[in-house]
């Protein structure tokens, strides 16, 4: 049999033609060998079709719609066009609190957890074999704690009543009376910030020393014989080479960053009852289940996502440039 | 001049050992503050010290046997390692297809399940409700699971059509040479290779249904005795104070197992996740 072989689809195909002969067997061997990446997709398709892509157009119809509790209750539709939109885009809260928690936050929350995370990972990289490991089970330790129990610990932390951050500061003298963090905006959002890059930087250190350990060994102690400094070797050498690595680190921390959740929402008052401290995650739920308005809650929700959407694009586009799919 | 040079590298060690103290006091102070409240007696009633005066269980024993946490974890244990089977299953298999065959449509799916991964959970949280409702559903634990696979799905299949595409074809050719079926060149063949690809993405969808809190918060809010351990903590906060001592032995009980597991497979892991996410 001398057939050139070029992938296990074309082999299949040979082979069967080569045992059944020329004419109708032959193209129903083909049609089976075009038919079998659609029959190992077939059950991811079907589950993703009915569980992520029709809830994604449902989320878009309800958003059209003045879903309330009646409604999911009798099934009714209630369109009223972009009403809700209107609505969310012209309440003065989405621009005075909820944009800038998401957005100030977000924008913050990957520049600390990318900068501390590229830190680290250098810091890792001139570390003795024993000392990585150590540093390393360190970061897995803070990168294994569940964000549901990580945002407790830090609630308990910074309790107002027996946290031991007032404790500390009251024994340092620093403070007369415990102070309360959760209550205001600024506070709040440090510790949620504080939460976030200890849970997230884990990631970005990993990756990067990964990337560090591939870069040329030679052409940073040819620079150091030129006479370049730590900092000039780090953004003339190291920084360009790993710049794929630095893509996705960054868009995939700001896409975790802007979808911030259970870290707001489990804190005191992150659940509704402070208004001051809403992000656009917390506040679709909180319309949604709270208030029994899933229509709006729904339209923020694409709100959301559109923001994200964009900057998906902008990492598909990055994707791309530098590796065809 | 090697004095100089002696002196330099002191300096350097010293810096270096402030920052990996400071790192690792950083890292560590939440996990040595869960578990040393969890067996610290005062932690429930208020103040403690840095380091626990005394040592008791007693919020353990009251958590696993008031509190029903042994349901909670025998509930998470359950729909975890059924979310690991059946995303590794459906993962692997559509991940081949991807990896391995060139077909139309191809990079418009690959590109839709990336974008798929991107959107929020809280855009899915009122249709999936609705949508698990309507399946009747609501508050049992196969609708959780159900809900979990479809989230893990994308990153899974993500992630091992790189493991798949660096498997040799050669290797494939060989064994269908050897007149393998595609059935058999793929359990004796393909599985072995990527294997460790899959224990990696098993690894985040186990952590995901563990850990995942809004969908079961949403969908298990009716069925106090169906809880995930990450909602079963919440019984623990009270009007006007916390029992912190629960709070915290709970945490630990969570936390812990994933803990000592990620520090165990941490080379495995970060491998697996770099050739996931970087060469994508």
């Amino acid at each position: 049999m001398t057939t050139t072989i070029q992938s296990p689809a074309a082999v299949g195909t040979s082979r069967s033609a080569a045992a059944g002969g020329p004419g109708p067997r032959r193209r129903r061997a083909i049609t089976i060998a075009a038919a079998r990446p659609w029959l190992l997709l077939a059950p991811a398709l079907i589950v993703l079709a009915v569980l992520l892509l029709w809830p994604l157009v449902r989320v878009l119809i309800f958003s059209l719609q003045d879903y309330g509790l009646r409604e999911i209750v009798s099934g009714d539709t209630n369109f009223i066009g972009v009403d809700n939109y209107v609505e969310a885009l012209t309440d003065p809260q989405l621009w005075s609190v909820v944009l800038p928690n998401t957005v100030i936050f977000a924008v913050l929350a990957v520049v600390c957890t990318v900068v501390l995370g590229t830190l680290v990972a250098i810091l890792m990289t001139n570390l003795s074999a024993l000392w990585r490991t150590v540093v390393g089970s360190a970061i897995m330790v803070a990168w294994a704690m569940p964000a549901v129990t990580g945002t407790y610990v830090w609630v308990w932390i910074f309790d107002a009543d027996n946290g031991i951050v007032n404790q500390l500061l009251m024994g340092a003298g620093l403070m007369d009376e415990p102070f309360n963090w959760f209550t205001n905006r600024w506070s709040f959002y440090l510790i949620v910030l504080i939460n976030v890059v200890h849970h997230g930087f884990p990631f970005v250190a990993i990756t990067v020393m990964a990337g560090l350990l591939g870069v040329s060994k030679e052409m940073l102690e040819a620079a150091q014989m030129d006479g370049a400094g730590p900092i000039r070797r780090f953004f003339q050498i190291t920084f360009p080479s790993l710049k794929q690595v630095f893509t996705v680190v960054i868009i995939l921390s700001t896409i975790w960053d802007f979808k911030v959740f259970g870290q707001v929402y489990l804190m005191p008052g992150g659940s509704g009852t402070n208004r001051s401290v809403l992000n656009l995650g917390v506040w679709s739920y909180v319309e949604s289940f709270g208030q029994n308005r899933y229509g709006f809650g729904s339209a923020i929700a694409v709100l959301l996502t559109l923001v994200l959407l964009v900057i998906t694009i902008i990492y598909i586009r990055v994707l791309m440039k530098e590796d065809e799919l | 001049m090697s004095r100089k040079i002696t002196a330099a590298r002191v300096r350097r060690n010293v810096i270096v050992g402030v920052l990996v103290a400071l790192l690792l006091i950083f890292t560590l102070f939440p996990a040595y503050w869960m578990i040393s409240s969890a067996f610290d007696p005062n932690a429930a009633s208020g103040a403690r010290g840095l380091i626990p005066a005394e040592f008791t269980l007693d919020h353990f024993i009251y958590v696993l046997n008031d509190g029903g946490f042994a349901v909670f974890l025998r509930n998470s244990l359950l729909v975890a390692v059924a979310v690991v089977l059946c995303s590794a299953v459906l993962s692997l298999l559509a991940s081949v297809a991807v990896a391995r065959f060139r077909f139309k449509f191809r990079t418009s799916m690959l590109l839709m399940i990336l974008i798929v991964q991107m959107v929020p959970m809280e855009a899915l949280v009122i249709p999936l409700f609705v949508q698990v409702r309507d399946l009747h559903l609501l508050n049992t634990l196969l609708g959780l699971i159900i809900v979990y696979v479809t989230i893990s799905l994308p990153f899974g299949i993500w992630m091992l059509r790189g493991f798949v595409a660096a498997v040799p074809v050669e290797l494939e050719e060989a064994a269908f040479l050897d007149g393998a079926s595609w059935w058999r060149m793929f359990r004796s063949v393909l599985l072995p290779l990527v294997m460790p690809g899959l224990v990696a993405t098993s690894v985040f969808s186990f952590i995901t249904a563990w850990n995942e809190f809004i969908f079961a918060m949403t969908m298990l809010g009716g069925a106090s005795e169906k809880y995930t351990v990450a909602i079963g903590l919440k019984q623990f906060f009270g009007e006007n104070s916390n029992d912190w001592g629960s709070i915290m032995a709970a945490s630990t009980l969570i936390t812990l197992p994933v803990m000592i597991f990620f520090i165990i497979v941490q080379g495995k892991l970060s491998s697996g996740l770099v050739a996931g996410a970087v060469k994508g």
